[in-house]
């Protein structure tokens, strides 16, 4: 039977429901079992005794709701009541979601919430007061879940933490029932406890549930891309605090590379949830197309429209195909670094913007600057600038003292140790090196996609960066797209018949040439359209020197062009 | 996946007609079926603007000989606009396009 709701509480109704010691509601009646000593407010602390004995070492190692059991029992036999059920606060929906219920157990499997502000429960904790209601009926509360368990009188008080309200405990009796005083404080000294306990385990079981949520949102292997060398560090922080740092590095169908940096403002696996919206989110507007300043001006919207409590800063920076150039825009994240060979890294001048998540912005800004070959770039968050004792002034000095044009893996782990050193970080910090390779140091590419149409696109991608890292003239870029495109298509079209296999693609420098060579192991056939030949006089007409091998084990197409050269004819 | 846009426009009997991205084996029949539709009306001319065209194989020089032939038993005249020092355009000098089709820098 589906629930039904009552949002609606009537004036006859709202009379029935008392806050105990509040001056206007009359609370004069006597407590029946005033005089037996176990029920004195001394006794109240004895009673407690054995409330507090099941919080011990025996229960270290259970569930919250395991937990909780164990110290709703008592509870339910001290007050000599039929149920006993505690609510706990979900943050995100402000919901109060049953999670146990003693003499009431369909209710947690029915997974019953109770909305902040509705029905006795979201009244106690709305208004943070305990409460009691002694005749249960379908006008003072929100669903007929309790009427349904045969539950007449109630009493509930709210579950606090420092002030905030995590949950509410009641507890209720099927036969009419008035809660005494000391009923209420009894109750409030057990909420006292449970809080405690919920809290300690909550945040244990939260925080390693964050860092395993954290960690696979954040990217295990960074793509490898040809001419870039790419190192990222995260160190998580301590005391519960599991933030919202994140790094993301991604490459587009269009050929640029987007590197992404951000923090979400709060902590803990709400932080973490956030965070992991949010890089998708950013991942989708950047496949969009638009420049980072457009693609931050997307994610405004879906932060403001869908997560209106969230904050965050976000730093996005383009690699255009080539890496010469990039293009950034900042939502209130510190500035990179920019490192050349030889000299004193200094903090890109990246015009700072609002963060992510705060309305009435002003248009975004979006900025270029060239990276030269050798040259490298320092991302990071402000956890590694702010976790020493020195002022932030202090930190970042220290950080464009400590940041060098050198291996990216290393320049990593040497920051992490100068700033973070052995001690947790009171924040996360997250840090992110990425150096443009010297035409020089680019080693040979090798490729191997399976042999379907759909891979020329990315063999194209792949084979102009690597000609673009090599400092190959646009020329011979232009020409080499087409002869090893052409190849590929032989490949994909001719060798394999309706089998599969694959298609595999080396290049390297022999200065002053470009030697590319593409692989089947197919078997090798004419072409067959009329017109199929223009293929193999576009690789002849587009390369300096072409060879090509058909053999028992596929065919091998060697081509030959000058590195900066225009090719010929 | 390789991708192309083909948009086209009707002026009186000339048909104006975009193709941009990157064309190969994998979206060539694709692209073929865009023009062929954009041409449908009949028109005594065809506009064939492949300024922004950033990659072209001769799987794409295909669809521009089948398009030729197929426009030339109509009776209808085909201009290709492409600019001069593009990848494109020296795809379309080397297959010796020129000689069936009016080749163009930029729209007459």
């Amino acid at each position: 039977m589906l629930p039904t709701e009552r949002n609606d509480f009537s004036q006859s109704s709202r009379a029935r429901i008392r806050k105990p010691f509040h001056s206007t509601v009359s609370y004069a009646r006597p407590v029946s079992t005033a005089g037996e000593p176990g029920n004195t407010l001394t006794g109240v602390e004895d009673r407690l005794r054995r409330i507090k004995s099941v919080t011990d070492a025996a229960l270290a190692h259970v569930d919250v709701e395991t937990l909780l059991t164990e110290l709703l029992d008592p509870v339910r036999e001290l007050l000599g009541v039929d149920a006993a059920t505690v609510l706990l606060l979900d943050v995100p929906s402000q919901d109060l979601v049953v999670t146990v219920a003693l003499g009431m157990e369909a209710t947690v499997r029915q997974g019953v919430r109770v909305p902040m502000g509705k029905g006795f429960a979201g009244r106690v904790a709305a208004e943070k007061q305990p409460m009691i209601i002694e005749r249960v009926d379908e006008t003072n509360v929100l669903y007929t879940v309790l009427a349904d368990h045969g539950i007449c009188s109630l009493l509930g008080v709210p579950l606090l933490s420092s002030g905030t309200v995590i949950g509410v405990l009641h507890v209720g009796t099927r036969c009419p029932h008035r809660f005494s005083e000391d009923d209420v404080k009894l109750l409030q000294l057990a909420a006292e406890r449970i809080v405690v306990a919920t809290q300690s385990r909550r945040t244990e079981v939260e925080r390693a549930a964050a860092l395993v949520f954290q960690r696979s949102l954040l990217p295990a292997r960074l793509p490898v891309v040809p001419g870039l060398e790419l190192a990222a560090h995260y160190v998580p922080a301590s005391s519960g605090g599991v933030g919202g740092d994140w790094y993301d590095v991604f490459t587009l169908p269009s050929g640029w590379l987007c590197v992404v940096i951000g923090d979400v403002v709060g902590r803990g696996l709400v932080a973490a949830d956030i965070m992991g919206r949010l890089r998708n989110a950013l991942r989708a507007y950047a496949l969009l197309g638009g420049d980072p300043a457009e693609v931050l001006e997307r994610l405004d919207q879906q932060v403001l429209h869908f997560e209106p409590e969230t904050m965050a800063t976000v730093l996005i920076a383009m690699f255009e195909p080539s890496f010469g150039r990039l293009h950034f825009s900042s939502a209130g994240h510190p500035p990179p670094l920019l490192a050349l060979p030889g000299q004193t890294a200094v903090f890109l001048d990246v015009p700072s913007d609002h963060p992510v998540g705060v309305h009435g912005g002003l248009r975004r800004r979006a900025t270029t600057m060239t990276l030269p070959p050798g040259g490298l770039v320092c991302f990071y968050t402000d956890g590694l600038v702010e976790s020493r004792d020195t002022s932030l002034e202090g930190g970042l000095d220290e950080l464009s003292r400590s940041v060098v044009a050198g291996p990216v893996d290393g320049l990593c782990r040497k920051l992490i140790a100068q700033f973070v050193g052995a001690e947790v970080p009171g924040d996360d910090v997250a840090v992110l090196a990425i150096r443009r390779q010297d035409s020089g140091e680019v080693g040979p590419l090798d490729l191997v996609l399976p042999a379907l149409p759909w891979s020329l696109r990315d063999i194209r991608l792949a084979v102009r960066r690597w000609l673009s890292a090599v400092g190959a003239s646009p020329r011979a870029i232009a020409d080499l797209l087409v002869a090893i495109g052409e190849a590929c298509a032989n490949a994909i079209e001719h060798a394999y018949g309706p089998g599969s296999g694959n298609v595999m693609v080396h290049l390297e420098l022999q200065l002053p040439d470009v030697l590319a060579t593409i692989r089947d192991t197919g078997h090798w056939r004419p072409p067959r359209q009329e017109d199929g030949g223009r293929g193999t006089l576009f690789m002849r007409d587009c390369s300096d020197q072409l060879r090509i091998d058909h053999g028992p084990t596929g065919t091998n197409v060697v081509i030959r062009h000058r590195l900066s050269q225009a090719a010929c004819r | 996946m390789t991708s192309a846009r083909v948009d086209s426009s009707a002026d009186g009997g000339s048909t104006h007609i975009w193709v941009s991205g990157e064309i190969d084996l994998a979206n060539a029949p694709a692209v073929e079926e865009q023009i062929r539709t954009a041409i449908s009306s009949h028109p005594t001319s065809v506009a064939l603007d492949l300024t922004e065209l950033t990659y072209m194989d001769s799987a794409g020089m295909r669809i521009l000989y089948r398009l030729a032939s197929r426009l030339h038993a109509l009776r209808i005249v085909l201009e290709l606009i492409v600019p001069l020092d593009s990848p494109t355009r020296r795809l379309i000098e080397l297959s010796g396009f020129e000689s069936i089709a009016a080749l163009r820098p930029i729209r007459s």
